[in-house]
């Protein structure tokens, strides 16, 4: 696993869960990211975009267009059962692979 | 797999959608973003400026975000904009690789088509593969009491037939109308497998000597007589004054070895004896085609036929002597006997060419690829991938291919048409020919697999291997190995344009010798109608009355200069062989009519050989003294004189039998011609009063051959031709009518000219002449382009070396030398190699050329010279630029 994919995995988990809490736009999406990390992770907002066509392509997420205020179209990203699947599973190895690391440099402290 | 296909493709619809519903996206996350710092506080430019820093760009965020979308089919899309951006830049490379594609693939599949249709396509009969044509020696027209023997003893095959080319006369109707026709016996139709469109065909009911007579009509036939297919069956048609009732229709098309409208029975025909058909010597025009049994060999059939040849031969020692060995071949291989050699020869020069197009197509895509390493390099170097340099060669070529291969289908349809409208009208199969798909997809696969061979595979290594290498040659792409192969490629094509030079060469020479053959007559502003007396309202001294009456309606006619009656026409043939003896030289006892000195036997009109422009040797034409009760005369020709009255070299000529006597004068000597046997004379004896000059009988590329001529008074015929000298044009309407007019119920009719069937048979051959001649020049082309390009390659490539030379010193006519040489090499190797090859592949143009041999030094000689100027030149042409190399500027560039 290298790093790009490290974070592409990481980047794309975030974003299940996020959208896990109820359908979100992109820039509402970011916006949660940040809240949650707490600017501890660091994606661009360029690559959020990228990931969230990504995931829906896999067919993770799905996506509408609607209208919003200002006369403006936003596009409303939601879940899917393919994409809960992937975030239940994703998030028992992060879990499972943050324990055996926590071990790790426990013991070794 | 299939839904994937259909996402993308869908993707690839909706892509303009997407991308606005990208960018609307962003938009939205901007405004969104803007108004969030404008709530904390932060001025609108600088809001705006943090929001898109944040986003990392408008316009990298949209490529990105795209490029997730993006499918096989959008980067194949992609690399197809790019790749025809490219060859619609490099216009020059691009329109000469097209012409190259165009012109391989085009010719090709032209030739090929014919080729495939005439040679290759199964003949349109049931199980094709299992009929083979049988013949007697040298493919002689059988016997029939040795047919019956064949079918009775041959157990090769499941079942023998045998069919007659005749003409009949529909009668009944305005005037006589004369159709082709064929007798066949009652199982053809069977061993065929050919099945009526309407009605029926012939079974055993029909053969019965009591059965009412009946006929199986063409399609054609029975459209053109009775409106439609099944309006013909049950219909009564006159036949030569005896009514016949149509049983059965044909299926359009049909066909067997010739044309024919009208199918009759053999077997009534054998029992009334027509044309001695119950004698066994009487080796009469029907072949027989039969069907092999289900697993038997051609070659058991064939060993079978030999011993059943041998054991007639046996049997029947006087009217089978010499005619025991049989011909058994298959039947596809008899009905295209005749062009087979052309289109061999064709073929084989398309096949050809389009090598030498692949070749060019080769040493082009290798130049590019070698000038393109560069690019390819600096794309490897800052992370391409590898593949997407190869996959971007794989489209840019393929589009090249495509395109080429599209614009050479429409080349080979105009070519295909252009072949067809010159090739001769009695090419067989012509109707069945038709640009072939199959054809068309295996040329263009071709060269497909040509450009993937040159351009992929060195691009598969250049990059990869050394792209810093390659970077840091800046722009000396071509190594060292390129140019070896395309000096190698480049010998062949040198070699190729040899063989099709030298066979162009052979056929022009061919073309120009037989338009020098005097023919011994003079056949043009010949006009000639057929006319027919036959029936017993027509006795022999009513004959010659017509004849005579003839000759003299023909004179008057306006416009004609003289005319005359005669049975056989030049050019078009003998319609009479026989045997003949000599006066006072005795038969040796057991001599067979083989023995016998045979000639043409040719009754005219008095006034032929005026009419003709034949000229007298010895003695004197046929005049009015010559009448049915004065004494029987002949004339002969001079080829009749030295074959049977000429010593030649010391000795009587081997051809001539011994029994003649040499060096005397035929003139007054006494011929007689011979009837069954030997010792039988046919009609009076005759005295030779004159010897007149030889013709080309039997076609101008052929032998004069032995004729007697005999008056038309004396020795009366059925059939014969009117012939009518013109002054300019006479049309053949006005001699037809000239001799209906005398007597309405006589058939007359027009079969082709001297002049046309001079005309079909030389177009074989100008056809072969001039598709060699456009190919070689092709060729020739293709080559000289090549050498062009190779030395023009390799003087760009060496322009620093060039000005590191000019700078020490070396003159032009060095630096001249430094790229001739390279040139030299290549010419002088590939046309050494050309002349090799030429001579080998001679023996396919050996039944085409004529008064040449296909070696001829000359030819071969001035080719070689030809091509060595023609390429040296370009060579020189090319090799100049070298001395134009500014050597500043060549060195500055590094």
């Amino acid at each position: 696993m290298n790093k790009t994919q490290l974070l592409q995995g990481t980047l794309d988990l975030l974003i299940l869960r996020i959208l896990d809490l109820g359908p979100n736009h992109g820039w509402g999406i970011s916006n949660r990211l940040q809240q949650i990390s707490q600017d501890g992770l660091k994606t661009s907002q360029g690559s959020l975009y990228p990931a969230l066509h990504r995931l829906e392509m896999r067919g993770e997420v799905k996506s509408e267009m609607t209208a919003s205020e200002n006369n403006r179209r936003a596009r409303v990203y939601t879940i899917t059962r393919a994409g809960r699947k992937r975030l239940s599973q994703e998030t028992e190895t992060w879990q499972a692979f943050a324990l055996s690391m926590r071990r790790v440099l426990g013991e070794g402290r | 797999m299939i839904a994937r296909l259909f996402a993308s493709l869908r993707g690839l619809l909706v892509r303009r959608r997407i991308d606005g519903e990208i960018l609307e996206e962003l938009q939205d996350h901007l405004e969104r973003e803007i108004e969030a710092h404008r709530r904390r506080g932060v001025p609108p430019e600088e809001a705006r400026r943090l929001a898109l820093r944040d986003l990392g760009g408008l316009t990298q965020t949209i490529e990105s975000t795209r490029a997730v979308r993006a499918t096989w089919l959008d980067t194949f899309w992609r690399d197809l904009r790019y790749g025809a951006r490219l060859l619609r830049r490099s216009s020059r490379f691009t329109v000469t690789a097209l012409t190259v594609l165009v012109l391989g693939i085009g010719s090709t599949t032209a030739i090929f088509s014919i080729a495939y249709a005439v040679l290759v396509r199964p003949l349109p009969y049931a199980d094709p593969d299992r009929l083979v044509f049988l013949a007697e020696h040298q493919g002689s027209g059988i016997s029939w009491p040795n047919f019956e023997d064949w079918r009775q003893r041959a157990t090769s095959f499941e079942g023998i037939a045998s069919s007659l080319a005749d003409v009949v006369f529909v009668t009944g109707g305005e005037f006589p109308q004369r159709l082709d026709s064929k007798s066949v016996t009652v199982n053809f139709f069977d061993v065929l497998g050919t099945r009526a469109l309407h009605g029926r065909l012939f079974d055993q009911s029909d053969a019965r000597p009591d059965a009412t007579a009946t006929a199986v009509v063409s399609h054609a036939f029975s459209v053109r007589s009775f409106g439609s297919a099944p309006a013909a069956v049950g219909r009564t048609i006159s036949l030569n004054r005896k009514p016949y009732t149509v049983i059965g229709v044909l299926p359009p098309g049909f066909g067997f070895m010739s044309a024919a409208e009208v199918y009759l029975l053999l077997e009534p025909q054998v029992a009334a004896n027509y044309r001695g058909m119950q004698n066994r010597g009487s080796h009469t025009g029907h072949y027989a085609v039969a069907r092999l049994g289900r697993g038997v060999e051609l070659t058991a059939a064939r060993a079978e036929m030999q011993n059943l040849g041998a054991a007639l031969a046996l049997e029947y020692p006087q009217e089978n002597k010499g005619r025991s060995t049989y011909v058994v071949v298959p039947l596809a291989e008899r009905v295209v006997r005749d062009l087979a050699p052309t289109l061999t020869v064709l073929t084989g020069a398309v096949a050809l060419l389009l090598v030498i197009a692949c070749v060019n197509l080769a040493s082009l895509l290798l130049n590019r690829s070698a000038s393109r390493a560069h690019e390819f390099g600096i794309r490897v170097a800052i992370g391409g991938s590898r593949w997407s340099v190869i996959r971007q060669l794989l489209v840019e070529h393929a589009l090249l291919v495509g395109a080429g291969g599209l614009l050479g289908a429409l080349a080979g349809a105009a070519i295909l048409t252009g072949l067809i409208r010159v090739a001769p009208p009695d090419t067989p199969r012509l109707d069945e020919i038709r640009l072939d798909i199959v054809v068309l997809f295996w040329t263009t696969f071709f060269s497909c697999a040509c450009a993937f061979l040159f351009s992929v595979l060195p691009a598969l290594k250049a990059p990869g291997a050394g792209a810093r290498a390659t970077v840091l040659q800046s722009g000396r792409g071509s190594t060292r190995q390129h140019s070896l192969l395309r000096r190698s490629l480049l010998m062949g094509e040198v070699a190729v344009a040899t063989v099709l030079l030298s066979g162009s060469g052979l056929m022009v020479h061919t073309m120009v010798r037989l338009s020098r053959v005097d023919p011994g007559f003079d056949p043009h502003n010949l006009q000639t109608v057929m006319f027919s007396l036959a029936g017993p309202s027509w006795p022999d001294p009513r004959k010659q009355a017509f004849f005579a009456e003839a000759v003299e309606r023909l004179r008057a006619v306006p416009g004609v200069e003289n005319a005359a009656i005669t049975y056989s026409l030049p050019i078009l043939g003998s319609n009479w062989w026989n045997w003949f003896t000599v006066a006072g030289r005795p038969i040796p006892p057991g001599a067979v009519m083989m023995d016998l000195p045979s000639a043409g036997i040719v009754p005219v009109s008095a006034t032929y050989f005026d009419t003709l422009k034949i000229p007298l040797i010895k003695g004197r034409l046929f005049d009015r003294s010559d009448t049915p009760d004065s004494q029987p005369v002949a004339i002969i020709n001079a080829s009749l004189v030295n074959l049977y009255w000429r010593k030649r070299g010391g000795s009587v000529n081997v051809r001539g039998p011994a029994f003649i006597n040499a060096d005397e004068d035929p003139i007054g000597q006494q011929i007689r011609l011979a009837g069954a046997t030997p010792a039988d004379g046919y009609g009076p004896w005759r005295t030779i009063v004159g010897i007149v000059g030889d013709v080309k009988q039997h076609g101008i590329d052929q032998d004069n051959p032995q004729q007697i001529f005999l008056p038309v008074v004396q020795q009366t015929r059925t059939t014969v031709f009117a012939v009518a000298r013109t002054r300019g044009t006479v049309s053949i309407a006005s001699i037809e009518t000239a001799i209906r007019d005398l007597d309405r119920s006589v058939p007359v009719f027009n079969d082709r000219t001297v002049d046309q069937v001079m005309r079909e048979a030389a177009s074989r051959r100008r056809v072969a002449a001039i598709v060699l001649s456009v190919f070689a020049g092709a060729a020739v082309l293709l080559a000289t382009i090549g050498l062009y390009g190779v030395i023009a390659q390799s003087v760009s490539e060496r322009r620093q070396e060039i000005g590191v030379r000019m700078a020490l010193g070396a003159t032009d006519g060095q630096i001249l030398r430094l790229f001739l040489h390279h040139g030299l090499i290549v010419v002088a190797v590939g046309i050494g190699c050309g002349v090799v090859a030429a001579i080998a592949a001679a023996s396919s143009l050996a039944s085409l050329v004529f008064g040449v041999t296909v070696t001829d030094p000359a030819t071969l000689g001035s080719v070689a010279a030809l091509l060595t100027v023609v390429t040296l030149l370009a060579c020189y042409l090319s090799a100049r630029s070298a001395t134009r190399v500014d050597p500043w500027e060549a060195l500055r560039l590094e």
